[in-house]
Parts: structure tokens; sequence; C-alpha cells
């Protein structure tokens, strides 16, 4: 798969990060970016776990993600290199709920990090308290429901 | 050091705390003053230049920060954004969790609450409890108090709710029925701004909606749309009924009337004002039209133009960020700023806040031991000190209203002991306490909660808090052998009694998915989750109480309350009953049943080898209750203390008895009318 270049910041790690963010999560690179928020998570990881892990961690995406032509494989080497090892378990975890809730190890990096949680989108609602939708808006289907 | 200050400069009156009880009656009375030619208060509105008038002078005590009372555009905006701001930040979004959390003037909070083994008490936090149950309920001492972060929800109580033992011979019946009551009622849903549809009202009564409404009575604002998720159960339910052990039961969905900003009801018509009239036997309150001026919605404290309507923040329990749900602190900005003679706004002068001023005691008269005379205070200086300053007011000429809410309204009053000579013997009273019901009949809706996923999306987590309730169970003949209670729906899933989102997502992730499937599941679970509330009543037990106890004092040296807290028979049948209901709604809307009790749950009981848990509904009351008579009653049907004149008591203390209504019209509408009792003692006073 590819790691794309990320415009702007002249880091390997961190394109890596955003790749192996976006099969973690299912969303895509480019709504990761939407929150605003990729760079700061990808520094805050680097501050609250040591860098010899974290960086193992980004080396063992950076090979599966360069070994994988299909997502299906992907996939199958996320399972199998990443999620049967406790310790990079651990990691990729954190991530996901880092993306979906804006928590790291339960507290929140910003007030924009609780705004932007994932988890919001998917059930097509909003974070309590921000991003309110408007005057009646709860009383139809979500507009952006396909269902 | 902690020093003693000089005593302040005499009041006509002095309000302890700034919630809505407080702050109507500094409202009302700072809209009324003192004709000194006729002798007679009478309302701003009548005022004419040629006469001489004498303002009240008013001191509110408040024990939050001096922050959360600044009510200046600019200062009440920043303090509120930082409410908002750590609101965004704490991971449980508790209640209390946006305001700030104070040592010299703690709070009682639901995450303190831990199961009690007996006979050791739950010492965590504000309260003690000695159980056996802890009581589940919080509050927020802050400047506006706790409609800061209540729901909003404002049903009437039902005629029956007031004569439950002439009914049903069970507990108390109050001093006053609902058509006394009913005036008032509307005087607070004016007040407050209630929004609802009056004529889609459905309650289980023999008096038709007319009659309990009144003819052509509408809320002041349109009904807030019931939510997709609300619709989708009212299509499934519809029509049907529950069958309950004794009998079968028709369902009715209700829209719920609510303290939050809709759009004005143009049959509402006008801007109102609520003014006293004297006559030979005192001050009777009326809502009256303002000729020239149309309804409006009150917008935030700050800005009138924000918060005219509901916009879906979902978040009114803890913190609406527009304020288009109604909070104290919109009246008790009313109290401090009139309109002047050039229609402009200006701080009165004559009513005064002092904040960081915890009230921790009252004495008497040494002369005259039915009067209070003096309100002990203790004044801390920052935020971060625990040191303060001793103060005291003499209160001998005025009124004493105690506002401080249904914990620390019983807490102040034990505290406040005095001695008598009766026969030649020295005894020991307690202020306000003949009848020796000061703190005890501590009741709360006992919320049991029921969750499911229902078999296609609902969106749920959308919109106000909640919008509809079954309104079926609210009365009937059961009553006799177990609770009434009602059932609002919830419309943010399974945040309360499962943690979701959060908890959905730790789940999958422990089943090891991610990417795609993870999302997927997901989003099956969040859209669909349902959450069904049933809130019981709880009977008055003399048992259920607040204490104190020197061996438990707070930072500053004042006691904290101490509770003991359990529920009966009465109580359980009517959980069992609520389970039976709820199971029979689920089948029939093919809801999957997710709820689950635990023998860890920190309020959970079995009853014929069921186990149910249950939740606080914040719904504090019953610990200084009004009465007939000074023998099993703290106040009178005025709020007025029996043992003493100068002294009221507001707040939902003063309820006899719970019924199925939130609480606050309710203790909107006793408090409201309670002025009419202290006119007429300031009108003594001030002659
Ligand atoms: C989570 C939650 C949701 C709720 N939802 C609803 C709802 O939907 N509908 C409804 O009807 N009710 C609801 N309630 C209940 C409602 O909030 C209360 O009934 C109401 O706010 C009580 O008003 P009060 O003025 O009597 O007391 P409070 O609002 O508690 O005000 C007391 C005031 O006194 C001050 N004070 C306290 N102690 C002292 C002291 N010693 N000295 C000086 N000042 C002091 C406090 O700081 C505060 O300003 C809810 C409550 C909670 C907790
Ligand atoms: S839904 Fe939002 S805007 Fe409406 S009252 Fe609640 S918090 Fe305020």
């Amino acid at each position: 798969m590819i790691i794309q270049k990320i415009f702007n910041v002249d880091d390997y790690y961190y394109d890596v990060f955003m790749a192996i963010s976006e099969s973690l999560t299912g969303f895509s690179v480019n709504e990761l970016q939407s929150t605003g928020l990729a760079e700061t998570y990808y520094t805050h990881i680097l501050h609250q776990i040591e860098s010899v892990t974290f960086t193992e961690f980004l080396n063992i995406s950076k090979d599966i993600l360069e070994n994988s032509t299909t997502q299906n494989q992907l996939n199958n080497a996320i399972s199998s290199d990443i999620l049967a090892n406790p310790a990079t378990q651990d990691i990729a975890n954190s991530i996901i709920t880092l993306w979906y809730l804006g928590t790291w190890e339960g507290a929140y990096i910003n007030d924009l990090s609780y705004k932007e949680g994932l988890v919001w989108n998917l059930m097509q609602a909003h974070p309590p308290g921000a991003k309110q939708p408007g005057f009646k808006s709860w009383g139809v289907k979500p507009v952006n429901s396909n269902s | 050091m902690n020093q003693k200050e000089k005593p302040q400069q005499k009041k006509d009156v002095i309000i302890v705390g700034t919630g809505i009880a407080g702050s109507l009656i500094a409202k009302l009375l700072t809209d009324h003053v003192f004709d000194t030619e006729k002798g007679k208060m009478i309302h701003r509105s009548e005022m004419n230049d040629s006469k001489t008038y004498k303002e009240l002078s008013i001191l509110m005590y408040e024990a939050g920060l001096e922050a959360g009372i600044e009510l200046d555009s600019a200062t009440s905006m920043t303090t509120y954004n930082d409410y908002i701001r750590k609101f965004y930040m704490e991971e449980a979004k508790v209640p209390n969790s946006p305001y700030p959390n104070l040592k010299q003037a703690p709070s009682p909070n639901v995450l303190d609450m831990e199961p009690i083994i007996p006979p050791f008490p739950d010492k965590k936090g504000y309260l003690v409890q000695f159980g056996p149950m802890p009581f589940a309920s919080d509050a927020i001492r802050v400047g506006g108090g706790t409609t800061l972060h209540w729901l909003g929800t404002t049903p009437r109580m039902l005629p029956n709710d007031f004569r439950l033992k002439e009914k049903y011979g069970r507990a108390m019946d109050w001093p006053i029925d609902y058509e006394t009551l009913k005036p008032y009622y509307e005087m607070a849903e004016f007040e407050i701004g209630v929004s609802g549809n009056v004529s889609a009202q459905e309650y289980p009564i023999q008096e038709n909606m007319e009659e309990y409404y009144g003819k052509d009575y509408v809320f002041p604002m349109d009904e807030i749309p019931q939510s997709y998720m609300d619709q989708q159960i009212i299509n499934g339910l519809a029509g049907t009924s529950v069958q309950l052990n004794f009998k079968n039961i028709p369902l009715t969905m209700v829209p719920s009337p609510q303290g939050r900003n809709s759009t004005p009801n143009i049959a509402y018509g006008k801007a109102k004002l609520i003014k006293a009239n004297s006559s030979e036997s005192g001050y009777k309150l009326s809502l009256n039209n303002i000729e020239n001026e149309d309804y409006k919605a009150l917008g935030a404290v700050w800005n009138p133009y924000m918060g005219e309507r509901c916009e879906g923040n979902a978040s009114c329990v803890p913190i609406c960020p527009v304020q288009a749900k109604y909070n104290a602190l919109k009246t008790l900005k009313k109290a401090l700023y009139k309109v002047n003679k050039n229609e402009n706004l200006q701080r009165n002068p004559h009513i005064q806040i002092q904040a960081q001023s915890v009230v921790y005691r009252l004495s008497v008269d040494q002369a005259n031991q039915e009067k209070i005379s003096k309100v002990h205070i203790r004044r801390y200086t920052s935020r971060e000190k625990t040191d303060f300053v001793e103060e005291e007011i003499d209160t001998t000429n005025s009124v004493v209203i105690l506002a401080a809410n249904a914990f620390e309204n019983p807490k102040i009053l034990l505290n406040s002991k005095y001695t008598v000579i009766e026969n030649g013997q020295k005894v020991e009273k307690t202020v306000a306490n003949r009848s020796d019901q000061v703190g005890r009949n501590l009741m709360d809706h006992m919320v049991m909660l029921t969750w499911g996923l229902f078999p296609e999306p609902v969106y749920s987590y959308r919109g106000p808090g909640s919008t509809t309730n079954i309104s079926s169970f609210r009365d009937g003949d059961f009553r006799s052998e177990f609770s009434a209670w009602i059932s609002p729906l919830d419309n943010w899933g399974w945040s309360w009694p499962a943690f979701s989102p959060g908890s959905d997502l730790s789940e999958f992730l422990g089943q090891g998915l991610f990417g795609e499937e993870l999302k997927e599941a997901l989003t099956y679970r969040l859209s669909r989750q349902v959450l069904f509330h049933f809130e019981i009543e709880q009977l008055p037990n003399p048992n259920n109480r607040v204490t104190i106890n020197d061996q438990y004092l707070d930072a500053l040296g004042i006691p904290r309350p101490v509770i003991n807290y359990e529920l009966n028979e009465y109580e359980m049948r009517a959980m069992e009953q609520a389970k039976l209901a709820s199971d029979q709604m689920f089948a029939r809307l093919n809801i999957e049943d997710f709820t689950k009790y635990n023998a860890t749950d920190n309020n959970t009981f079995v009853y014929n080898n069921v186990r149910y848990s249950y939740n606080g509904a914040g719904h504090i009351v019953g610990t200084h209750r009004m009465g007939d008579t000074p023998d099993d009653s703290v106040t009178n049907s005025y709020c007025k203390s029996w043992d003493h004149p100068n002294l009221y008591i507001v707040g939902a203390g003063n309820m006899t008895t719970l019924g199925t209504s939130n609480p606050t019209l309710t203790l909107s509408a006793f408090t409201i009318r309670s002025v009419e009792s202290i006119l007429k003692d300031l009108e003594t006073i001030l002659k």
C-alpha cells in the first residue's frame, strides 16, 4: 500500500503514522487530516511513549504497509503482526481511541480533540455541547444518513 | 488566622442562596417598592413622580465564587465560557463537571458515591453517607445554583399528588391543592419560559385538560420538536397498553413541557409581569400583560441574541453552551438590573450579592426567641485558601430567607441551636424544628434505567436530553399499593447507564476489531441505542434524613450533611412493576434488551428474587416540608417557618410529597406564592 507523502511535514514516520491510522480507524487520511489534529496527535504520542517503542511500532507498520498489495493482505498483517502482540496492540488501540474519542489514557488532548472525536460522525450525531446542528434537526433523520 | 469583621448594616431582606428559589424571590421583591404614603408595597410599574417610595434593601449570600455572580455582559460571558471549556476537557461528563469544585463550599457529586457497607459510612466527597443505600443525587454550589446543570423538564404536578393521604391512604396531604397553585404555575411557566403544547398533554386524571390547565391556556413557547427516536418509539407503541400485575394500562406518549427556548407562541401574546395587588387580607400576585410589548424568548445572560432558540447542542445536563435552556442566572439578572425611566437597564443599587460567603448558622433573639436575630457567615477570601472571615448580620428587623437547597437548608437549621427556659428548666432547641421534621423525609425519584438496541437506526444522541415522556403511570388506584412513576425517553443513547460511546469502543477493540469492521460495529450499535427511564415516586419516610454531626466538618469547620437513606417495599414493588412494563414495551418494539443490574452497582437490591438497580434524579426534596400544623411540618403553605415569624425556608425541601413531576416548576410556583406573605411582613416592618 502507498504511504502518502503528507504535504508540509518532513517526517517520514509521520506519513507512516497517518497511513497506519487510516487502516486502523477505517477513516481515510483525508478525513483524519480534516480533524485538524493529526500533527497534534502524532507529537502527543511521541511525548507520551518512549520514542524507541513508538518508532518500533511505526517500523512494523511501515513493513506491513509496504509489503501488502491489497487491503485484505494489509488487514491480515495488522491482525497478525500488530494486534497479536500485546505491546503493539496496546499502541494500536490507543491510536484508534485517540482518533475516535480524542482521549489518550482517558484524558482529552485539548478541547478540539473532544469536538473532533470521529465516533460522533459514525452515529450521525455530534459531540454534546459542540458543533450543534440547529433547531429541530433532531426531529428528522440526519441529513447525511444513507439508510 | 480567621478574623472577625464588624457586623454588616441592617437590611430589609436577607436571602441565602442564588438558585432558582432565591433568585425568584429576589426578582419579585425588587420589582416592588414601599409606597410610604399608602403604607403599602406596590409594583414598580405603578410608581409616579409625585409620591415618595422606599426601595427594599436586599442582601443575598452565595457560597460559590464571586466570578459566578458577576452578571455584567463581559464578565458573565468569560466565566461561563470557562465552564464550557472545563466541560469539554473533563473525561467524566457528570452534572458537576463544568463547574468549579470548591474546597470551601464543596458540592455533593455523583462521582463520590460508592456502595456502603454498614455500619461504616461513605465519607468520600461532601456528603457523609450512612446508608444503607447511598443517596444518589447531586447539586451544585455556584451562582445560579443547580438549574445551571438541570435538564429543564417542567411538568406540573397532578391534582392527586397533593392528596395522597385522602385518595390512597398514603403519606401526608399538602396544605394547598392543585387549584390553589394553578395561577402560580402559570407565573412559574412564564418566568422559566416553558415550551410545550397544552393540547398534546395527556394524563391519567379525572379532570379534563381544560380544567387542569384552564380554558385557552397556552405555554409561552411552542413545543420543542420530539426527537426522531421518540417518533419511532411512539409509532411502535401508540394505541397499545401494558399489563401490570393487576391492571391493564394504556400507553400515552406526551411531548414534555420544557424550560428551553423554542419559538414564542403567538397565542401567548404579550410580555408579562408579575404584580402584587394589596387587599384587606394581604397581597395577591397576578400575571399581567404588558400591552405594548410582545413576549420574547430570553437568551444568554450576556447576549440576548444568543440562545433565543435551542440549537440541539445535546448537552443540557451539564451545560447549555448558548443558555437556550433556562437557568436561574436569568432571573437573578432581572433582580439586579431594572429598566429605568428612559428604558435603559440599570444596576439596582439596593440589592447586593455577597459571594464566597457560606452561611452556617442562625441565632435567635435573647429577648424574643421567636425572632431570628442573626445570620452567621464564613467568607473565604480566595479560591486557593481556606482561611475565612467570620461575619454576622443583624436580622432583628429583617426577613430572613433560606434558599440554599434541600441539603443545605436543613443543615443550617440543625446547626442553629438555642436555649430556652421552660418551667424553670434549661431546654435546648433547634431553630424551626418544633415538629422534629427538619432534615427528615428526604426524597428523590429513583431512576431505574432500561436500555437496548432498536431494530433500525433511531439516531439517538441528538437533541435536548429528553423530549417525550410516557405519562400513563403517573396516577391510578395502584398508588395505594406501590409508587407511581413517569417514564421519560432519553435522547442520549446509553451514555448514562453504560458510558457509551466509550464503552462500546473499548468492547469492540477488546474483540480485536479495527478499520471498516470496527466502523460498522460501532455504527450499528450507536445509531440504535435507546434508553427508557422510570422515575419512581418516593414517599416521605422520617428515617430518610439529613443530620449533622460534629465529627464530620468541611474545610471551613462547618458540619457536612450526614445522610441516612433507604427505600421501602412500596417503592421496590413499583420498580418490579416498572420493569414489567419495560419488558412488554421492549418486546412490542423488538428492542434487544441490554439492561444489566449488577451486585456491584451503587444502589441495588433484590426483590422477589430479582435484582434491580437505580440512580438518582437530582430531585432532592422534602427536608423542610410544608403542612397544615406546626406539629408535623416545618413551614406553612407560604414557606414561612411555624416557629419564627421572620424566617422563610424555600426550595424543593418544602415539598410534602414528591409525585411524579420533576420538582423545579412546582417549587418555583410555591416559592412565587410565598412572596405574598413576605410582602405583607415587609409592609409591617417598613411602616
Ligand atoms: C442532574 C440534574 C438534573 C435535574 N433536572 C431537572 C429537571 O429536568 N427538571 C426539574 O424540575 N428539576 C431538575 N433538577 C432539580 C433542580 O435542579 C433543583 O430542583 C433546583 O435547581 C433546586 O433549586 P434551589 O434554588 O432550591 O436550589 P439550588 O439550585 O441548589 O440553589 C441553592 C443555592 O444556594 C447556594 N448555597 C448553598 N449552600 C449555601 C450556604 N451554606 N450559604 C450560602 N449559599 C449557599 C448555592 O450555591 C446555590 O446558589 C435536576 C437536578 C440535577 C442534579
Ligand atoms: S439541546 Fe443544546 S441548545 Fe438546546 S437546551 Fe440543550 S444544550 Fe441548550
